[in-house]
């Protein structure tokens, strides 16, 4: 393609001036992969943190309403009372578990008996959300056991797990009894078998364990589940696979956005900003490739003339100049991208004294293809008006001038 | 035989807000195949102006332009380029080379760029052409680095690369010295008789209308006096 050629010597006429416009290409797409980097970093970041000591899907079952039933003569309305004092519960869960084993989405699963109860140590009563696992699925949903602090994580027959808060509180610690008291007001005494520090405060302060077998009694639940918690291998993919648990099961899926509903707009804001600042940087490469390009249009007036002169077609002339903009866009998204998973590789090296990321990057999460395709694009329809302002040169007044 | 060049009553106005400037009266010009002629005039007399219309660059206000028997006043402008590069050849007073290729790649361009390349033939010819006009040891050469009367002679192998029917050549010594200008002269006197090639000069000097074998005169805006045969000085 003769036009190819033309536009590539042109570009290479002035080595230094094409040097410096694709440097401010590839600065641009820098700048584009590392704010790409960062926002998605800080997203899977906080995301981790989120998620780390919680389920990505919790399964209930659906939340009884009270019904009104209307009557024939419309006079009289019937309530269908619902039960407070039988626990919610799923009764049927076999089919639910072996489904979500059956899913490749999934990556672990914990069927608990969730419930409120109190511990009683003395004249101290503090007040303990419960949750009752299997003792083989400790480490499902929050890495308990490698968080013991003294004692261990074996539950057995009448063990229990506390925070460290609430061990504090209470004056407990591992080895000791403590008594057991459930809303319902059944007493255990149960033993302290370890106690664990997560970091929350809340898991730390509020949140004991216990084994599904000593919590069945407890909770008057023989047989049943309150709940199915589930950790996914893409925490992202929740409100998919919610959805279709839902649909599966008949349970009500709740993705850990849905909990952290404050979280995902902190989430959906930072990505806003994130797009803002990528079109500006996008834009300003675009300008500078329009910019560059027009003036080498106005300095070529004579020879575009004369290629005019002697016939040489319109499209012909727009053609080297679009050419030369895909030239440079596509150079300068190359070595921008290049550059910007090299920037962003070295920062993810950088740590705090604690092993810290000082800056979240995520340098996978670039948006390679998609700024090279965008700076590459948007090249090409920056450099059409240069193009059509040079194809659409009088060649009789280009030559006079 | 067809006359390669038939202007008719050409007329040209052009508007400036609304003062209108009448540069062309009723011109009436016709070129025999073959003939090197010098179109004179002073300046502001039109001659540039007729030039232009006759190398389809211009549209003329009124009357028709017949070029080797195709009437081409009234072709697209796309039509007109294609017949540009086809038909015509053109050499201006500076030689507007393309200065990042070289001699031999500035003579293939007017085929190359429709065609999509230099082919190996374009390339065989313009080498030819470039050794016809004496350049022989130029031929890849960035034009840069060429004198000013080499490049007015790569501008006229150039002209010539297509096969044209008519050469347009707007004061092609205008830019050059004498000794240049004289080479050039003679290249295009040379090409003249050899190919049959039919030129029209445009130019104010004296010197140069000498040595073609007819001239015309602007004045005014309209054609001085009738046809003459010139002896040619050599």
């Amino acid at each position: 393609m003769f036009a190819l050629t033309v536009a590539r010597r042109y570009l290479f006429s002035n080595p230094a001036q094409t040097a410096l416009l694709i440097a401010g290409v590839a600065l641009g797409v820098t700048a584009f992969v590392f704010i790409t980097a960062l926002i998605e970093g800080l997203a899977i970041r906080l995301t981790d943190d989120v998620t780390a000591n919680s389920a990505h899907i919790s399964l209930e079952p659906e939340t009884r309403v009270a019904r009104v039933l209307p009557s024939p003569d419309a006079e009289l309305a019937s309530v269908a009372i619902v039960s407070t004092f039988q626990r919610r519960q799923i009764r049927s869960w076999e089919p639910a578990v072996a489904l979500l084993r059956s899913q490749p989405s999934v990556a672990a699963i914990s069927p608990q008996i969730s419930g409120s109860a109190f511990l009683v140590k003395g004249e101290a009563v503090a007040p303990v959300a419960v949750t009752a696992i299997d003792p083989a699925y400790l480490d499902a949903i929050s890495p308990i056991s490698t968080e013991i602090t003294s004692g261990n994580s074996s539950l057995g027959a009448d063990g229990i797990l506390i925070g460290v808060r609430l061990a504090e509180n209470l004056g407990l610690s591992s080895g000791q009894p403590v008594l057991f008291r459930t809303d319902r007001g059944i007493d255990r005494l149960l033993t302290v078998r370890g106690v664990f520090r997560t970091g929350l405060q809340t898991l730390d302060e509020k949140v004991a364990y216990l084994s599904l077998q000593t919590a069945r009694p407890l909770f008057l639940l023989p047989e049943g589940l309150t709940n199915i918690e589930v950790k996914l291998e893409d925490p992202g993919r929740a409100r998919d696979v919610a959805a279709f648990l839902h649909e599966a099961t008949g349970l009500r899926a709740t993705p850990w956005q849905e909990k952290n509903a404050s979280l995902e707009g902190a989430l959906t804001a930072q990505a806003r900003t994130g797009t803002l600042i990528q079109m500006f940087s996008l834009i300003s490469v675009l300008v500078g490739i329009a910019s560059a390009l027009s003036l080498s249009a106005n300095r070529r007036r004579g020879e575009i003339g004369i290629m005019r002169a002697f016939g040489v077609s319109s499209t012909f002339i727009a053609a080297v100049f679009v050419l030369q903009g895909l030239l440079i866009g596509m150079v300068g998204a190359g070595i921008g991208c290049v550059s910007g998973f090299a920037l962003c590789s070295w920062l993810a090296t950088l740590t705090n004294a604690e092993g810290i990321m000082l800056l979240p990057v995520a340098p996978s999460e670039g948006g390679y293809v998609a700024v090279f395709l965008l700076t590459t694009l948007g090249a090409v329809l920056a450099s059409v008006i240069p193009a059509r302002s040079a194809a659409r040169l009088d060649p009789l007044e280009a030559i006079q001038q | 035989m067809n006359d390669v060049l038939e202007a008719r009553a050409i007329g040209m106005t052009f508007r400036n807000g609304d003062d209108f400037t009448e540069v062309l009266k009723n011109v009436d010009v016709t070129l025999q195949p073959g003939e090197l002629a010098a179109l004179l005039g002073a300046s502001g007399s039109g001659k540039s102006t007729f030039l232009s219309i006759a190398g389809l660059l211009l549209r003329p206000t009124t009357g028709a332009i017949t070029i080797a028997g195709q009437r081409v006043d009234q072709l697209s402008d796309a039509e007109r380029a294609e017949f540009r590069n086809t038909r015509l050849g053109f050499i201006f007073q500076f030689h507007h080379l393309l200065p990042d290729f070289t001699a031999t790649e500035n003579v293939a361009f007017p085929a190359a760029a429709p065609a999509g390349g230099i082919t190996p033939a374009m390339r065989k010819r313009a080498r030819e052409l470039l050794a016809r006009v004496g350049l022989s040891d130029r031929l890849d050469f960035l034009v840069t680095r060429l004198s000013g009367g080499q490049k007015q002679r790569v501008a006229i192998a150039r002209a010539l690369m297509n096969k044209p029917e008519l050469i347009l050549a707007d004061e092609p010594t205008g830019s050059l010295d004498r000794v240049a200008a004289e080479q050039v002269l003679d290249l295009m006197r040379e090409v003249n008789r050899e190919d049959k090639a039919t030129f029209l000069i445009c130019t104010h000097d004296e010197q140069v209308a000498a040595r073609c074998t007819r001239r015309i005169t602007l004045k005014d805006g309209r054609v001085e006096g009738a046809w003459e045969e010139h002896p040619v000085v050599t």
